[in-house]
């Protein structure tokens, strides 16, 4: 299966970037669980270790065997597994941090969002790269909507706006790449835009201002043209309407739910204490191991979810910005393999795992640096975590195996 | 697939566009940190090494509850809460002083330190805010505290809004009171995601009803504490979050008759009093005898007052006017009378065979009337009048249990009224499926009906289902749920959508106004003709019409009641009394009726107008 022709074609910057945020993360979940008196468990990073074996074992055999296999039934097969591991979450899934994110056997837990995501980036694939698509055709792109849409709000009811938004960034995306216009994808969003738009009404006003002259030079047929109108008009009426009818406490969970810092004073808090160890590194950092700030363990999930803020603390703004500059060589390596691949499903295969990349990267390393809520995403490859580390290496593992065979159509 | 020269042209440029997006949104992470760790490294190394961030949180204060005249009935006033920042500099550093801290605080504050360590513990873990150790702290400790700061490292006194209820033990049982949310609560996902230990939340009553509403929305700040002690804002940093006032809650219920009520009972009497207005189901007075005084439980009430309160054999928690039930005697025939007019069992001028000789054979089993000395032969309006039990075993049985029980269910006797308090008790009419299943099929006498005719036996209502019933009989057969909200203001602008459509209260029961009629001239006679048993509640220049019932009970003394409901012609207002205990109703029972009518007819003008102007 690998031939010396076909491995010669192997990324080696997005190899080596890879492994060198593997073993950052590793160095750092040591030292954010080696404080004497932390609660975490001090052998997390040795687990970690293991992890990666098995992850970078989990990721060769994906780059080997070729990605065609994986169009057509196969993905729907994968999408059906993931949708139903989603469902199962729903009903018998462990509860973390309020919501229910977890499956689990024994001591081997799984969060079954990491699968749905794959799977749903491969059935796009495979949908959008058939012979005769048209991503003009409304029934066309409603598929996909679908496609993304099911997983998406499965996982809102977790719940998980985080994780669920992930979705929504592999559609736009794929979408974008598989050829549709910048029009239909603003008008494929304005239902969100609107929703959220809705409360502020100057705001909503002046959206419907755009829209409208928008919709005036886009020459739209009549049909799609009163879709978009009637969509938006409903959204926009019934959203105010529905938000007067709920309880209280109802809206408040709403509330904490899109932000929780403007209510729940533990993620308020959070955020103030990334930004403190993050600018406390100052421009070399005070020294691998001799960060105080976790010391007083005010940030619970400083080994998962704010590991780079310890990165930033000890390392200062050189290796922050070093790892940062990592993620982007890594992202930009998806993105030209995606534009190098003859085959459309591989070049939409490999843009759809670098989307997942890009936005968890980005979700991520907001949060620390108090640019975003906290959503309880982790940041791919660095943080802790068996699941995350080998979904990582999958989606890596598959664009290098269209990397290595891009000639292919 | 064939190639398609087509889409890589297309690939080029659509490559560039992600670049161009990729390389732009990192190098927005990278000026961001470049402005923390380059341009404030300084500044963030020093609050990172010298000072303590510190969550402050601003309490909202509660909404105010109003009578439906806008008097106050329910507010908040300022006081200090003594707290301490469990991460502070130094406890990090030593967390063995944390506790001899709490310990000395545990003296000062006259709490049992075991208490403070406990909360302490709990607290610590599930969040980064400071610990309330005292609500209400009185000015001794807080000046003590103020001038020990220096040895007393994280501790503070801060202002927080207490909740007042300025009538003390007056209306308790309707307003309920306030404290700290349990662990218990803290695990219902309606609660879990909204509050935190610590938090107040309302418990029984209005306050509880109406918490989602009455509750505020708690701000919060971030302030940098320096080694001195000496807070600031911090900056750079959103805005505060302001606290949000709770909505203000207007009750229907009118404070004037709410205190004759409760003046009605003797010291030391139990019972309930539940006053409605018929024509709208608006609860004009609701009242539990003995009270317990909410301003008790705002501060913080110690286990041993908790027990006594809730142990102390008087249940002054417990509101007997929803959450008990009392059989509910001779009140209950104005409704078997309906019963049987309406199944055609009797008319209006019916009279039995058996005349009242003070008892009635029934088999081998003799049944008593109240009055040893007989009634004679007497027709439906004397029969209610002068409270024939005699009369009332033969509409028993003529009537029979199944024709009766539907006429009860009817009524819905067994069902809650679904007035807008939390816990409120079921009563029960039982029916043959009910005997069926307490003694087996068929294993149970017929004679059961008998004592239910009189509102004996197995029957059981609660007070405010009695005065609901009333209602229905004084407003012609219209069943109207009995609530106490009126309105809900946020900021002097009412909330839509909270108080229900006159509508969705009300229940057609459809009954002959005609049987309706009947029943009311005989309730008008009880009070007011000679041989009534309701005499002692008739008030000037108002026709009352009402029942006395004296309930059995085996545990002690019979149970007085009366229910009411005037002016007869065209009712206003509609009573139930209950007094535990207390012997007969038209002794018992009646006169505090009357003096709620009194309040209602004829209000003392001089003490309404001083409440007035002392708003």
């Amino acid at each position: 299966m690998l031939t010396p022709r076909i491995t010669s074609d192997l990324d080696r910057p997005l190899l080596a970037t890879t492994i060198l945020l593997a073993l950052i993360g590793i160095a750092f979940v040591f030292s954010a669980t080696m404080m004497p008196s932390s609660t975490a468990e001090h052998g997390l990073y040795l687990r970690q270790f293991i992890w990666l074996a098995i992850a970078l074992a989990a990721g060769t055999l994906v780059a080997a065997v070729p990605y065609r296999i994986y169009e057509g039934k196969t993905a729907w097969l994968l999408y059906t597994i993931g949708l139903g591991l989603l469902l199962l979450t729903i009903f018998i899934g462990h509860t973390g941090l309020g919501a229910q994110r977890w499956l689990g056997w024994g001591p081997v837990k799984f969060q079954p969002s990491e699968l749905a995501k794959l799977a749903t980036v491969v059935v796009l694939a495979s949908m959008l790269s058939q012979r005769r698509v048209d991503l003009g055709q409304i029934g066309t792109l409603a598929k996909a909507v679908l496609v993304a849409g099911v997983p998406f709000l499965l996982v809102l009811k977790q719940p998980d706006l985080g994780t669920s938004l992930c979705f929504i960034m592999i559609l736009i995306t794929m979408l974008y790449w598989g050829g549709l216009s910048m029009l239909f994808l603003f008008l494929l969003l304005t239902p969100m835009i609107n929703v959220a738009l809705s409360f502020y009404f100057p705001a909503w006003a002046l959206f419907a201002v755009v829209l409208a002259f928008v919709l005036y030079r886009s020459r739209l047929r009549l049909a799609p043209l009163v879709l978009v109108v009637a969509v938006n008009l409903a959204v926009g009426i019934v959203t105010p309407q529905v938000w007067n009818h709920l309880e209280p406490y109802q809206r408040q969970r709403i509330t904490t739910f899109i932000d929780p810092s403007a209510d729940s004073y533990g993620a308020g808090y959070q955020i103030i204490q990334s930004k403190i160890a993050i600018g406390s590194g100052g421009i070399v950092g005070k020294g691998f191991l001799h960060g105080t700030q976790k010391a007083l363990e005010f940030l619970p999930e400083q080994h998962t979810d704010f590991i780079f803020s310890v990165v930033g603390e000890e390392t200062g703004f050189l290796g922050a910005a070093f790892v940062t500059v990592l993620y982007m060589v890594l992202i930009l390596r998806g993105v030209r393999v995606a534009q190098r691949a003859r085959n459309r499903f591989g070049g939409l295969l490999a843009i759809g795992m670098t989307s997942i990349f890009l936005y968890h990267v980005v979700v991520n390393i907001c949060m620390t640096v108090g640019l975003a809520p906290v959503t309880g995403l982790p940041l791919p490859l660095l943080s802790y975590g068996g699941t995350s580390l080998l979904t990582s290496f999958l989606q890596v593992g598959l664009i290098q195996n269209i990397a290595m065979r891009w000639r292919e159509y | 697939m064939a190639y398609d020269p087509e889409p890589l042209v297309n690939a080029k440029r659509r490559e560039r566009v992600f670049t161009i997006l990729v390389v732009a949104i990192f190098s927005m992470v990278l000026l961001r940190l470049f402005s923390l760790q380059v341009l404030a490294g300084t500044r963030y190394r020093e609050l990172s090494e010298e000072n303590r961030i510190r969550v402050e949180v601003l309490t909202a204060p509660r909404g105010e509850i109003r009578d439906r005249k806008g008097r106050l009935l329910t507010d908040n006033v300022p006081s200090f809460t003594v707290t301490i920042d469990p991460y502070d500099k130094s406890y990090v550093a030593d967390p063995a002083q944390l506790n001899s801290t709490v310990i000395r605080l545990g003296g000062i504050l006259g709490i049992d330190p075991e208490v403070l360590i406990d909360k302490v513990k709990k607290e610590k873990k599930q969040s980064f805010l400071v610990i309330r150790l005292k609500r209400n702290a009185d000015l001794k400790s807080v000046a003590y505290v103020s001038e020990h700061r220096a040895e007393l490292p994280g501790v503070e006194v801060e202002a927080e809004p207490l909740r007042r209820y300025p009538y003390g033990l007056f209306a308790s049982h309707l307003l309920g009171y306030v404290g700290e949310i349990s662990d218990k609560e803290l695990e219902d996902p309606r609660y879990s995601t909204t509050y935190m230990r610590g938090d107040l939340i309302g418990r029984m009553g209005i306050e509880r009803q109406y918490e989602g509403y009455l509750r505020g929305q708690d701000g919060k700040r971030f302030v940098e504490v320096n080694a001195l002690g000496r807070k600031a804002e911090l900056l750079g940093d959103k805005h505060p979050i302001l606290p949000k006032r709770g909505a203000d809650v207007t009750l229907t219920i009118d404070l004037d008759l709410q205190r004759a009520a409760e003046q009605a009972f003797q010291p030391g009497s139990r019972g309930a009093v539940v006053a409605i207005d018929p024509r709208t189901g608006e609860v004009l007075a609701l009242a539990s005898k003995p009270n317990y005084d909410p301003n008790e439980f705002s501060t913080g009430i110690t286990q041993a007052r908790w027990d006594e309160l809730s142990q102390g054999g008087n249940y002054p928690l417990f509101n007997r006017a929803i959450q008990a039930v009392y059989p509910p005697g001779s009140t209950l025939k104005p409704f078997v009378a309906l019963a049987g007019l309406s199944v055609h069992a009797i008319s209006s001028t019916t009279t039995f065979r058996e005349p009242c000789f003070g008892y009635f054979q029934f088999g081998r089993r003799k049944f008593a009337c109240w009055d040893k000395g007989g009634h004679g032969w007497l027709a439906l309006r004397e029969a209610i009048a002068r409270s024939c039990d005699v009369y009332f075993y033969q509409l028993g049985l003529r009537g029979g249990l199944d024709r009766i029980s539907d006429f009860m269910k009817r009524l819905t006797m067994s069902e809650r009224t679904g007035i807008d308090l939390p816990q409120e008790r079921r009563g029960l009419f039982p029916d043959p499926a009910w005997y069926d299943r307490r003694y087996g099929p068929g294993r149970w006498s017929k004679g059961l009906v008998l004592n239910l005719a009189i509102g004996q036996g197995e029957v059981s209502l609660t007070p405010v289902k009695l005065a609901q019933l009333t209602a229905m009989i004084a407003s012609n057969g219209i069943l109207m749920r009995p609530h106490l909200l009126r309105r809900i203001t946020r900021d002097g602008v009412e909330v839509p959508h909270v108080v229900p459509l006159q509508d969705s209260l009300r229940t057609d029961v459809g009954l002959n106004p005609g049987d309706l009629a009947t029943v009311r001239s005989a309730m008008v006679a009880v009070v007011n003709e000679a041989g009534g048993t309701g005499g002692q509640a008739r008030v000037d220049s108002v026709v009352v019409a009402g029942k006395t019932g004296t309930a059995q009970n085996p545990h002690g003394d019979d149970h007085a009641l009366f229910i009411c409901f005037a002016p007869a012609a065209k009712p206003e207002i509609a009573v139930a009394v209950l007094v535990e205990n207390a012997g007969h109703g038209s002794s018992a029972a009646a006169p505090l009726a009357r003096k709620v009518l009194q309040a209602y007819f004829h209000p003392a003008k001089p003490e309404s107008v001083a409440v007035l102007a002392g708003n």
